[in-house]
């Protein structure tokens, strides 16, 4: 299915229409970005203390522990909290990376075309074609599981889907007047890039990155829950699921509890693009469809 | 589109061309990188033998291995081994890593079978209630659900159904590829995702569709909407579609690792988790090949088809 990209002159963002999604999507990240905010302040903040005496609290029955306690002891509240700081920070990271490492691939490879347009394509329909995420537990898992290793892996591989749009931005734009008579006029291509170029593109790469947020997150999970990722006693909420997963008969919120913040975040994260993608569509993007 | 010349054979096999010679790139990535990945960690000598062995026990094995020649030579001898289907033995087990993968392969393809199978046709269901009805309490009750079920990993998705069905209402089993019944809930999970994201492509696409000119010429002209919605519009909504499905492979896949973790299902995935934390790189190296290369046929196989069918595509 090929889609050809036309350009409007429409501003971005055109009027301000609050969705019932958004306000739902901002109320469900809020709670977790509050949780993750607030509770490091709290006195009985302690993620990794452990005290057996008072292992496998459930939730509101201890004034000490409002969420209870998992299988060592250790307050789940805390813990709740610096997962979300966990899981969410290295998203971020991760999302920030493969945006601008794909929109600066697809920006050289539409601008300039030729060879290295050739190249990319290659290269980004290969990745397209590969189980991607299969290889990721083989590298994640060969190479001694970390953070940092699931950072540095999933943000050199994820970038092909802003490299594709972008470089479809990037060509229709370089055959506009704007950008072709500064070049007439001896203005070099830095120049032109910087100011023509990449202001016209950004946004594309924002909604890319607003859905993809979700993605990153259900990935970092699932890596987590496979032991690939943080490691331990640092929570995330992939590894407290796993661990709560051996109490599921008897003590079932302590798989149930990261599960819900993680729903909350992504869920909000998505409503909340929708909104987003929703203003942004049809301002800059005209789809040619198939007719 | 008019005046459209139909292409002729030549196009027609430069474009099978250029698709197989994308598969073979992609094959020979994933083989370059599983190599790459099998050497990185050093040589399985001093790995796979108890801690009391000498170094020279430990040179012994890394040599009739075949460790100690030029890394070069051991590539070709990888890129050997792919064409003629050798991948060494599993360092643990002493049997043909290929065949271990192949035992797997069938729990693997009836879970991502039946899970593909039955989401895709529950979307299909959906979508048509949808355009039939035209009831948009449905659709934002079937969006808000999706939206829901995407929110959250297959791994958390599965241990709810557990909770309720295994745990609360002891009707499921949860572990294991005992009888049929041990099908339902890893093949609802998967199905269950399958679902959302087909009815989105579906939905979008019959939308579509129905905003042209041959829906409403058609209708002015007497047909009846279910005729036009069955006959006419579905078609050519689910051909993109099906073209979808074939790249989301990968993501069922990967999907379909987690899930037999979950419930210990002994398909390719566990096979390959278990594979991975026990350093038996010939596994790992013959799944993750024999894995690509599933993806690569099929994602050709289905390209070249939806070419074939839709004349839409067919010169592009």
């Amino acid at each position: 299915m090929t889609t050809s990209l036309t350009l409007a002159t429409a501003p971005v963002v055109r009027r301000w229409r609050p969705r019932p999604g958004a306000a739902v999507g901002a109320l469900m990240l809020g709670t977790v970005l509050l949780l993750t905010a607030i509770v490091p302040l709290l006195p009985g903040f302690d993620p990794m203390g452990q005290d057996l005496r008072a292992a496998l609290r459930p939730p509101f029955a201890d004034p000490a522990h409002p969420l209870g306690t998992d299988a060592l002891g250790r307050d789940l509240l805390s813990r709740l909290a610096l997962a979300s700081a966990v899981t969410l920070g290295m998203t971020v990271v991760i999302v920030i990376m493969n945006a601008v490492l794909g929109s600066l691939i697809g920006i050289l490879a539409g601008y300039y075309g030729g060879r290295l347009e050739a190249l990319i394509t290659l290269v980004s329909n290969v990745t397209l074609a590969m189980p991607v995420v299969l290889l990721l537990i083989a590298i994640c898992a060969v190479l001694r599981p970390s953070a940092g290793l699931t950072i540095l892996v999933l943000g050199c591989t994820w970038w092909v889907g802003y490299a594709r749009v972008t470089r479809n931005i990037a060509a229709a734009l370089r055959r506009q007047d704007f950008v072709v008579s500064p070049l007439t006029q001896g203005g070099d291509s830095v120049w032109v890039l910087t100011r023509h170029i990449v202001p016209n593109v950004w946004p594309h790469t924002l909604i890319i990155a607003a859905t993809d947020v979700a993605t990153i997150v259900l990935i970092t999970s699932s890596l987590e829950y496979l032991g690939l990722g943080v490691q331990p006693p640092v929570p995330s909420w992939g590894s407290m699921i796993f661990d709560g997963q051996r109490h599921l008969a008897g003590d079932p919120w302590l798989a149930l509890l990261p599960g819900l913040v993680m729903l909350l975040a992504v869920g909000g994260v998505q409503f909340l693009s929708q909104q987003f993608t929703a203003e942004t569509r049809g301002g800059l993007l005209r789809k040619g469809g198939m007719r | 589109m008019p005046g459209r010349p139909s292409p002729s054979v030549i196009d027609v096999l430069l474009f099978i061309a250029r698709r197989l010679a994308l598969a073979v790139a992609t094959v020979l990535a994933v083989v370059t990188i599983a190599f790459v990945l099998g050497r990185a960690t050093g040589e399985p000598g001093a790995l796979l033998l108890p801690d009391n062995a000498t170094q020279a026990d430990v040179q012994a094995l890394n040599s009739s291995l075949g460790f100690d020649r030029p890394l070069l030579v051991q590539y070709l001898d990888t890129l050997v081994g792919l064409v003629t289907g050798d991948f060494g033995d599993s360092y643990r087990l002493r049997e043909s890593a290929l065949g271990l993968v192949l035992q797997r392969v069938p729990a693997t393809i009836e879970l991502a079978f039946w899970a593909f199978l039955i989401g895709l046709a529950l979307a299909v269901v959906a979508a048509l209630t949808i355009q039939l009805t035209g009831s948009r309490v449905l659709r934002a009750i079937v969006g808000w659900a999706g939206a829901i079920r995407q929110s959250v990993p297959d791994f958390f998705f599965a241990l709810l159904l557990v909770l309720v069905f295994s745990v609360l209402l002891g009707a499921l089993p949860s572990l294991g590829r005992t009888s049929y019944a041990s099908l339902v809930l890893p093949v609802a999970t998967l199905a269950t995702g399958q679902f959302v994201m087909y009815l989105r492509l579906l939905d979008a696409a019959l939308s579509e569709q129905a905003g042209q000119d041959y829906v409403r010429t058609a209708i002015a002209q007497g047909q009846r909407r279910s005729t036009v919605l069955f006959t006419r519009m579905l078609p050519n909504a689910i051909v993109p579609v099906l073209g979808m499905a074939g790249l989301n492979l990968g993501g069922l896949l990967g999907g379909t690792v987690v899930v037999e973790v979950v419930f210990a299902w002994p398909g390719l995935g566990k096979l390959l988790t278990d594979a991975v934390s026990q350093r038996d790189f010939p596994i790992v190296q013959a799944g993750l090949v024999f894995v690509a290369l599933a993806f690569v046929i099929v994602n050709t196989a289905v390209d070249v088809l939806v070419r074939r069918i839709d004349t839409r595509t067919a010169a592009a």
